[in-house]
């Protein structure tokens, strides 16, 4: 009974805010529903009893991915009110991804329709862990069976790490930065002179 | 099926966090419509006096370096993600498991390398 009340609920504030994204004036408002949303889809996925996916939505959508596209909405330099003049030019192309977003869903029930998922297990002839947590099924799989697309992702990281450094990262040369292995190389006789001037007269550096 | 009674504190926790969150935007909001003048007028949002409209946009760029710094965060947000099932099933998957474990550390690292060389773990 909690749980049919509790899967309205989030189900209910999921879509509510979905169209808050869409529809607020302020795009900084539309992220913070986007958090909204990704809240309550996590408590859709504890309800689901997919634990491990659900603190990962708040772990990395909310507190990660959430957080950037604050920083994109805030870094970019857009007339928003100019962008969403545009609504009725794009229409079609919106209705086009709408469609097929809905045939996925159509798709994916079908598919769910169709009985459970095999995933297999470890090394594919063992008995499918049964009462293991949802996290250790989770890790049973993925570092063993699928460690290719584990490895893939890791490139992919890796990837998108030296990518962003490239196209963001610029060396500046206005400031002048600290460098440690220069000051610690340095030796006390190449930093002082010691020079007996002569009398009326000046030094020379 | 998972053992959701776990969560029931958590439901109400939330449901109690909501209530007060609720209650502190709209109590203040109703006390003062009740109890306050409500005469709005369009002089009292104007600029004071000597005052001058605003000449561009409050809402000023951001620098690109919170950028990096948020998609740095994220890698090895998701990186330590990866850690938490791998740690937990080790029994099952075993010394194949550490290893590419190892094997993916071992990419990320050398990510952090090339962005510690380059300074882009630095602010200046």
């Amino acid at each position: 009974m909690i749980q049919v009340l509790a899967f309205y609920l989030f189900a209910t504030l999921v879509i509510a805010s979905a169209v808050f994204v869409i529809m607020s004036r302020n795009p900084v408002h539309s992220v913070l529903w986007l958090i909204v949303a990704f809240f309550n889809a996590a408590g859709l996925m504890v309800l689901v009893g997919a634990e491990f996916i659900a603190m990962l939505l708040v772990i990395v959508y909310v507190g990660a991915v959430a957080v950037l596209f604050l920083f994109v909405v805030m870094m970019l330099d857009i007339d928003f009110a100019e962008l969403r003049a545009g609504f009725i030019r794009n229409f079609p192309l919106g209705i086009a991804i709408a469609l097929v977003l809905v045939a996925e869903l159509v798709l994916g029930i079908g598919a769910e329709r169709a009985g459970a998922l095999k995933l297999g297990t470890p090394d594919g002839t063992a008995a499918p862990l049964m009462d293991r947590s949802n996290i250790e099924a989770i890790g049973a799989l993925l570092y063993s069976r699928y460690l290719f697309l584990f490895e893939s992702a890791g490139i992919i990281l890796l990837v998108a790490m030296i990518g962003a450094i490239v196209l963001t990262h610029r060396e500046r040369s206005d400031t002048r930065r600290q460098n440690i292995s220069k000051q610690v190389k340095r030796r006390p006789d190449e930093a002082t002179i010691n020079v007996k001037p002569e009398v009326g007269k000046g030094v020379q550096l | 099926m998972v053992d959701l009674s776990q969560y029931l504190p958590i439901l109400i926790f939330l449901a109690i966090a909501q209530g007060l969150s609720a209650a502190f935007v709209f109590l203040p909001i109703g006390v003062a419509y009740l109890t306050g003048a409500h005469k709005p007028d369009a002089e009292k949002l104007s600029e004071y006096e000597c005052g001058f409209p605003a000449f561009e946009d409050p809402r000023s760029q951001f620098d690109v370096r919170f950028y990096l710094v948020a998609i740095l965060f994220i890698i090895f947000d998701l990186e330590a993600a990866f850690l938490f099932p791998w740690a937990v099933s080790l029994d099952v998957t075993g010394w194949p498991g550490w290893i590419t474990m190892m094997i993916f550390l071992a990419e990320l690292v050398i990510g952090f390398a090339y962005a510690w060389k380059k300074g882009a773990l630095e602010w200046e």
